[in-house]
């Protein structure tokens, strides 16, 4: 019987963290409905192929650690020239992870995730 | 200077992944900037040189040359084992005044728009836009580039216009390495542009209806399409309804696109008398597993412009998780039985919601489709008389020899004067099957047979048919491309050994055009070098 119940807290336990998992992992895109997305090809301008919204699209990603203070309120990034000539930007996808909200927790807010892909708009000629 | 980078590979792939295909060499070529050289016409005609460089070069190495842009064919028509040129960066336009109007044209000026190659319909349609013009239509989407969606005959559902290739009214080519290999060709009876602007873009001019048709579908095969000069209308709404109808009325509807005498009604789009008007486009979905006695379907009115509709776009926008839908393919593979179920199930993201209303432009319409992953997609033309028994015999086909993890949808354009064009029945009716690639297993057929089949139970029913040059298909079913096209297939070949060199015609063809049978060159004695007379100054 004792064993039984242990096997049962530990199911329900590795369910809740999966859905943990599940529910505090997740990415919201957004998109411009105007102009057209940089392209790129496999092999020649990106380095792998994509089997996603992204395949076709030359996407840059920022997944980083910014150090920053308790005071400090927001943090601005700026879109970078290689692979974006046009400097503008078509789509803009931010991840929220469960470790990154536990990094910002347990450093108090001093060490922050940032995990943002982004695809540039196409130049015109 | 334009300037082509140039990357040795071992393969290349359709954007659905219906690949990988071999090929050597892999090119791209990118505008010289408007800094450095400001004038349209100069950039063009710069990149217009470094093709004919590339080309050379192709004939040098005795190599065959193909242009691709977005890269949504299925088939194999874009692919060329030794070199492909990518040409999405080539995306100029050159603004067209009335001094460049040909004296005989029936066309305004306001509406004739020069596109370079590689645009898309995306960025074509907002170029337009800026001019309070729109694309009198397009595909399902906005993706492919003009050159691409002419070579294979893209089309929408609009019964009254046509496919992409059907408002092109002048086309400009380069089919070889010497300054004389770039010609620009248009309509006699139906004139655009005028000698000078040909001479603008260095181009020897052929006006001739005959040619003009052949190359409009020319499967890539005609020469390296640099630009093309489209006629666009005044921007337009499209007021769109999704509704669930019955089955008979649906299909007595394809059968006879008469909406004037209807039981199908849609409140405000009526005549003085009360009668369903003619739509501007209208589809009907079909899930070939289910014995419901309605049938989905879109049909789509025109309306005036006006500014202040609301934003037609989903602000949201959700999709299935690739790796779902991986998993119940793979489940698919195994246990044939299960597809049906999946689709019941999956109804809800492959259908529009039922009652769906919104009112857009074209471009707002026929928005992006994001890629969802390695497709399929079958589609086949049939004059609407026989829409009915073609989409029974195709249906039972699927149920009876499948389940195929894919649905089907009707479509209807109207005529084209292309040579090849499959939309060339009075209206002919698209019948299409989309879904997610499978690999073939022991209870379930490949794609290849499953194709194979279908073309088979069509034929033994009597149907006449096409097939849409872009989707997968058992391309070499003997005799394919006679059985559709009958003495056309000839006329359009006469055209092409016309136009082109040996030399030139060897560089454009490719697997696709051998296996279909376009590709064989005839001796120089049997050319009537008439057929290709310009027949207007």
């Amino acid at each position: 019987m004792k064993v039984f119940n242990k096997r049962r807290f530990f199911a329900s336990l590795l369910t809740i963290g999966v859905l943990l998992l599940f529910s505090s992992c997740y990415s919201v895109r957004l998109t411009s409905t105007k102009g057209a997305p940089m392209p790129c090809q496999a092999g020649i301008d990106c380095p792998e192929d994509k089997s996603n919204y992204y395949r076709d699209k030359m996407v840059i990603v920022l997944d980083t650690v910014v150090k920053a203070g308790a005071t400090i309120d927001d943090i601005g990034l700026r879109v970078q020239r290689e692979n974006c000539e046009s400097g503008k930007l078509f789509s803009v996808e931010y991840k929220n992870t469960f470790g990154g909200a536990l990094l910002y927790l347990v450093t108090f807010g001093s060490k922050r995730k940032v995990k943002i892909k982004y695809v540039c708009m196409k130049p015109e000629n | 200077m334009a300037t082509t980078t140039t990357h040795q590979t071992s393969n290349w792939d359709t954007l659905h992944k219906n690949g990988p295909f071999e090929l050597k060499i892999l090119q791209k070529t990118t505008l010289e900037g408007k800094a450095n050289m400001p004038s349209e016409v100069d950039r063009y005609n710069d990149a217009a040189d470094e093709i004919r460089r590339l080309l050379k070069e192709a004939l040098d190495n005795n190599e065959g040359f193909r242009a691709y842009g977005a890269r949504w064919s299925m088939s194999r028509i874009a692919h060329q084992k030794d070199r492909m040129h990518y040409n999405v960066f080539m995306n100029l336009d050159i603004t067209i005044s009335s001094n460049d109007i040909h004296s005989a044209s029936p066309y305004k000026s306001s509406d004739l728009f020069f596109f370079q190659c590689g645009n898309t319909i995306k960025e074509i349609s907002q170029a337009l836009d800026a001019n309070g013009k729109s694309l009198k239509t397009s595909g399902a989407s906005n993706g492919q580039t003009i050159a691409g969606c002419i070579s294979t005959g893209v089309h929408g559902s609009a019964l009254g216009v046509g496919s992409v290739q059907d408002y092109v009214v002048g086309l400009n080519l380069i089919t070889g390495p010497k300054p004389e290999d770039i010609i620009y060709i248009e309509r006699h009876t139906k004139p655009a542009l005028n000698n000078a602007f040909a001479q603008k873009i260095n181009s020897k001019v052929i006006r001739n209806d005959g040619l003009f048709d052949a190359v409009l579908v020319g499967l890539g095969s005609f020469g390296f399409i640099h630009g093309v000069v489209i006629e666009a209308e005044d921007r337009f709404l499209l007021k769109r309804y999704v509704r669930k109808i019955n089955k008979n009325t649906a299909l007595k509807l394809a059968k006879t696109m008469d909406f004037k005498n209807s039981d199908f009604v849609i409140d405000g789009e009526t005549d003085a008398n009360g009668k369903g008007v003619e739509p501007y486009h209208y589809k009907v979905f079909i899930n070939p597993y289910t014995n419901e006695d309605k049938y989905v379907v879109e049909v789509m009115y025109k309306k005036p412009y006006a500014t202040n509709y609301p934003d037609p776009f989903d602000t949201i926008e959700k999709s299935v998780y690739k790796d779902l839908i991986h998993l119940l393919i793979k489940i698919s593979e195994k246990f044939p039985k299960s597809i049906p179920w999946f689709i019941k199930r999956l109804e809800k993201q492959i259908l529009p919601d039922v009652n769906e209303e919104s009112l857009g432009t074209l471009y707002e319409t026929f928005w992006d489709a994001p890629y969802q992953g390695p497709a399929f997609a079958c589609s086949f033309g049939v004059d609407i008389k026989d829409s009915e028994k073609a989409l029974k015999v195709l249906v039972d086909l699927t149920k009876d020899e499948g389940p195929i993890p894919g649905i089907y949808a009707m479509r209807f354009v109207k005529q084209s004067q292309a040579t090849l064009a499959f939309t060339k029945f009075p209206i002919t009716c698209m019948i299409e099957i989309d879904g997610v690639l499978w690999n073939k297993s022991r209870k379930l057929m490949s794609l290849k047979e499953f194709s194979r089949r279908m073309i088979q139970v069509l034929q033994q029913n009597n149907i006449p048919f096409t097939i849409h040059w872009g989707k997968n298909i058992d391309w070499a079913f003997p005799g394919l491309v006679e059985h559709m096209y009958g003495d056309k297939m000839s006329e359009w070949k006469e055209y092409r050994n016309s136009l082109l060199s040996e030399e030139s015609a060897a560089l454009f063809s490719n697997n696709f055009l051998e296996t279909i049978g376009l590709a064989n060159i005839f001796d120089n004695d049997d050319i009537d070098e008439d057929l290709i007379a310009s027949l207007l100054d």
